[in-house]
């Protein structure tokens, strides 16, 4: 096929859609104009509820923390998962300032972006469970504490201790590297696209995918 | 000046429809889900007419608010709409005259599979696609979808060959 013809074809394509909105052509008086909620604004109700949700949560582990500080392993315990809240606190924030520069009138790479980073926070909570996995001791020493005044710590051989803290230190590399490695980027690797798939479910890895499609349009 | 600024826009709104029924149709398979986009894009486009930057060109911003809405619109009702057939009696395709020759019918032909082919190509393609059908400038393009001009060309010829191809194999 010659360009020449398949100019033509394009034109013609163009002008069949032309002869189709004459007379397509509805009354605009008709038009109903009323401002209508967008989805945006719905999930933007959820991030903040998710930040004031953490923001409390951050400042109870911080009341926890000075509450104990002399005993170390409940203070450790309680510092620990007051980094994972701030983390969680710090992306909901994150989804918040993203949600608030969705602007229609951008430019389209651009705001798919911002969009499809929202549809995909699900994300950064399935890695903060995979990278507590290696201090999950410090939640059932917290919440044991917490809820039933029992302090767990004190009721635990050495050895134990000294062979959990060994065997978790050992997993925090693989598990970092876990962390790393699922990401929209790595979507081609199968095993990554199935364990995103089971721990996010498919509206998560729609949006990420479609991230890895925006990227590719980029270059 | 509410019902000052609604005349306006209804105005403004007339004079860029093919823009509004060129994407919907591109992005809509069925009257009902067309007829649902549209309402939607002139919803956000009216949400936006406060906020209508003039450095930059009318077309240009309802390019991409238009875009932007469709595919989002796209992307939640896709799951639905594949169960539709794309050349339905309401497509584009019904409206034309009973009464062609050959040459009219082979180009019939060609149209509808230069349509099959926008609409296998991915969101982002598609936009891309009907800018350049439109006639824009690669400037334009650029500027409407935010990526490079350079890439624009790139991926147009890209385009262009992969039509060709799928042309001979038919």
């Amino acid at each position: 096929m010659e360009a020449i013809e398949l100019k033509k074809i394009l034109e013609a394509y163009d002008t069949k859609l032309d002869e189709a909105l004459r007379l397509n052509k509805s009354p605009m008086q008709q038009l109903q104009l009323e401002k209508s909620e967008n989805s945006t604004k719905s999930i933007q109700k959820y991030r903040i509820f998710e930040v004031v949700t953490f923001s409390l949560l951050a400042l109870f582990l911080g009341w926890y923390i000075a509450n104990n500080w002399e005993h170390t392993h409940l203070a450790v315990s309680g510092i620990i998962l007051h980094f994972f809240a701030l983390v969680a606190l710090i992306g909901s924030i994150g989804q918040v300032v993203l949600l608030n520069q969705i602007d229609f009138s951008k430019p389209i790479v651009e705001i798919r972006k911002k969009i499809e980073l929202v549809n995909s926070h699900g994300l950064l909570f399935v890695k903060l469970i995979f990278l507590s996995a290696p201090v999950w001791w410090s939640y059932a020493l917290v919440g044991l504490d917490l809820f039933l005044g029992v302090d767990l710590y004190v009721h635990l051989e050495t050895d134990f201790v000294v062979n959990y803290l060994v065997i978790n230190s050992l997993l925090i590399i693989p598990i970092v590297w876990l962390f790393k490695k699922l990401s929209y980027n790595n979507l081609h690797i199968t095993w990554v696209r199935k364990t995103i798939r089971v721990f996010t479910g498919a509206k998560t890895m729609k949006a990420l995918s479609f991230l890895n499609d925006i990227e590719q349009f980029e270059n | 000046m509410k019902a000052n600024k609604k005349k306006r826009f209804i105005t403004t709104i007339d004079a860029h429809k093919k823009i509004i029924y060129k994407i919907v149709n591109s992005y809509c398979r069925n009257k009902e889900d067309r007829k649902d986009l549209e309402q939607e894009i002139i919803i956000q486009l009216w949400n936006a007419f406060d906020k209508y930057n003039e450095d930059y060109k009318y077309s240009t911003w309802m390019y991409r608010i238009a875009l932007n809405v469709a595919i989002s619109f796209y992307r939640k009702e896709k799951k639905w709409s594949v169960k539709n057939d794309f050349y339905s009696e309401d497509s584009i395709f019904s409206m034309a005259d009973e009464d062609k020759n050959e040459t009219q019918t082979a180009m019939d032909q060609n149209i509808k599979l230069l349509q099959e082919f926008i609409s296998n190509l991915n969101e982002l393609n598609k936009a891309l696609m009907l800018l350049y059908l439109e006639g824009k400038s690669y400037e334009e393009i650029a500027e409407i979808l935010g990526i490079t001009k350079t890439n624009v060309a790139t991926k147009i010829s890209r385009l262009k060959l992969k039509i060709k191809k799928e042309f001979q194999k038919k």
